[in-house]
């Protein structure tokens, strides 16, 4: 079986398709890189990756006749930032590599992967107003805009949760996220509470940030992969925007001139 | 002693920030103490050298390399990429507040007539936003580059 066509075939699409999902659920490029060659290499392989921003290009090779070869391409699976699914999928690359495991027998732990546990929502949306609130703490803020910004986070998230769950567009979320919690911050403005409202409206909206897209747009640009790093940058980017344009908006609408 | 209260207490509010903020990116369970951890030693790190006087821009990338170096020491025990720790500890370093003057300097310039006024906000808008932008540069530069220069380690650190 090994070095067929077939075999080729089989191991292309697992691979490929194990490459966008690891792509879609927010790891580098290097490490899509690493964890596939990997793989591939266990199997008599080489592996070459063309990684777009919402599509796949793989080429597998026998290693001892690179004139046999395939490529497919696989769609980009998008799901949240998991690194959940980025550890589990890191570790099936190394029971393949070591042999524990065949490509069939991944492809089937793949699938199970994917429907994996995640954060409870209600959890998660406690821990989020309380990491934006010590933030707040983190930049200065006091007693009163602590309190405010954990509600405006509750309220922003909330909603966010809400419109991602119904399927509404991110960047419509984020930008209504971003002006419900700025106007739920900018209490401490308008009922003159606390001695830091400037503070409690300006990290009302941080939770939003997108911060590991831009962790991960610098590594593949040090990396070399200009491409994906522009398009994850791009992302980010224009998430930020939104978060601005909320933010200017609350600002307007409350009349809110400091600085 | 109340310096060293000082940073404690810094490093706490970062851990909790830190525990928070890698929830939205669903890491393994396991993984949250180190987030913390990380978290509260590189924001410590961060609070103590600009106490001695260095530079935000300074003090963020050192934090940030230190947070990068323990993140590649813990990966191993976890069997988590690096990154699970690393990229959600360095998220409480974010200079939120330069980024929040910015916009709000974006706003209130759109909104002047007057040379002076508009010049005023402009300089703040540049001035902000440069700021930021630089330090989070420095920081995810940061970050990085241990996982760059230790590429064995942490990129083996999920083997069975």
């Amino acid at each position: 079986m090994s070095g067929t066509c077939e075999h080729l075939k089989e191991a292309g699409h697992f691979l490929s398709g194990y490459a966008a999902l690891l792509l879609g659920c927010g790891a580098t490029c290097i490490r899509i890189e690493k964890n596939v060659g990997r793989m591939a290499r266990s199997c008599g392989l080489t592996a070459d990756l063309v990684i777009l921003p919402a599509d796949i290009l793989l080429t597998v090779r026998r290693a001892d006749d690179s004139h046999i070869s395939y490529t497919c391409t696989t769609g980009v699976r998008k799901t949240s930032i998991s690194f959940f699914l980025n550890t589990e999928l890191s570790k099936l690359s190394w029971l393949v590599a070591e042999g524990k495991m065949n490509m069939r027998e991944a492809a089937e732990q793949v699938r199970g992967i994917g429907t994996g546990k995640v954060t409870d929502s209600r959890v998660m949306l406690f821990l989020v107003a309380a990491a934006n609130a010590s933030f707040c703490r983190l930049f200065g803020g006091d007693g009163v805009a602590m309190s405010i910004v954990f509600v405006a986070t509750l309220a922003g998230f909330l909603l966010k949760q809400c419109m991602l769950a119904d399927g509404a567009d991110v960047r419509l979320t984020t930008f209504l996220s971003a002006f419900f919690a700025a106007v739920a911050g900018s209490a401490g403005y308008v009922f003159g509470w606390g001695t830091t409202p400037e503070l409690a409206l300006g990290t009302s909206v941080l939770f939003l940030i997108p911060g590991i897209p831009y962790i991960n747009s610098m590594s593949d640009l040090l990396d070399g992969h200009y491409l994906c790093s522009f398009c994850r940058f791009m992302y980010a980017a224009v998430q930020t925007v939104c978060i601005s344009l909320g933010l200017c908006g609350a600002l307007l609408l409350m009349n809110l001139r400091i600085l | 002693m109340m310096f060293l209260l000082e940073i404690f207490q810094d490093g706490f509010f970062a851990a909790i920030a830190a525990v928070g903020f890698s929830a939205i990116a669903h890491p393994p369970r396991a993984a949250y103490k180190y987030c913390a951890l990380i978290a509260a030693v590189g924001h410590g790190i961060r609070f103590m050298l600009m106490e001695y006087g260095m530079h935000i821009i300074a003090a963020a990338f050192a934090a940030s390399l230190s947070v990068g170096m323990l993140a590649i020491l813990f990966a191993p025990r976890v069997k988590c990429p690096p990154e699970t720790f690393s990229f959600p500890s360095l998220l409480p370093m974010i200079p939120g507040i330069y980024a929040y003057r910015a916009v709000q300097a974006l706003v209130l310039c759109l909104m002047q007539s007057e040379k002076v006024f508009f010049n005023h906000y402009l300089y703040l808008l540049a001035y902000n936003g440069l700021t930021a932008t630089i330090i989070i540069l420095g920081m995810v530069v940061g970050v990085t580059i241990p996982i760059f220069l230790f590429k064995r380690l942490s990129f083996s650190a999920t083997k069975g």
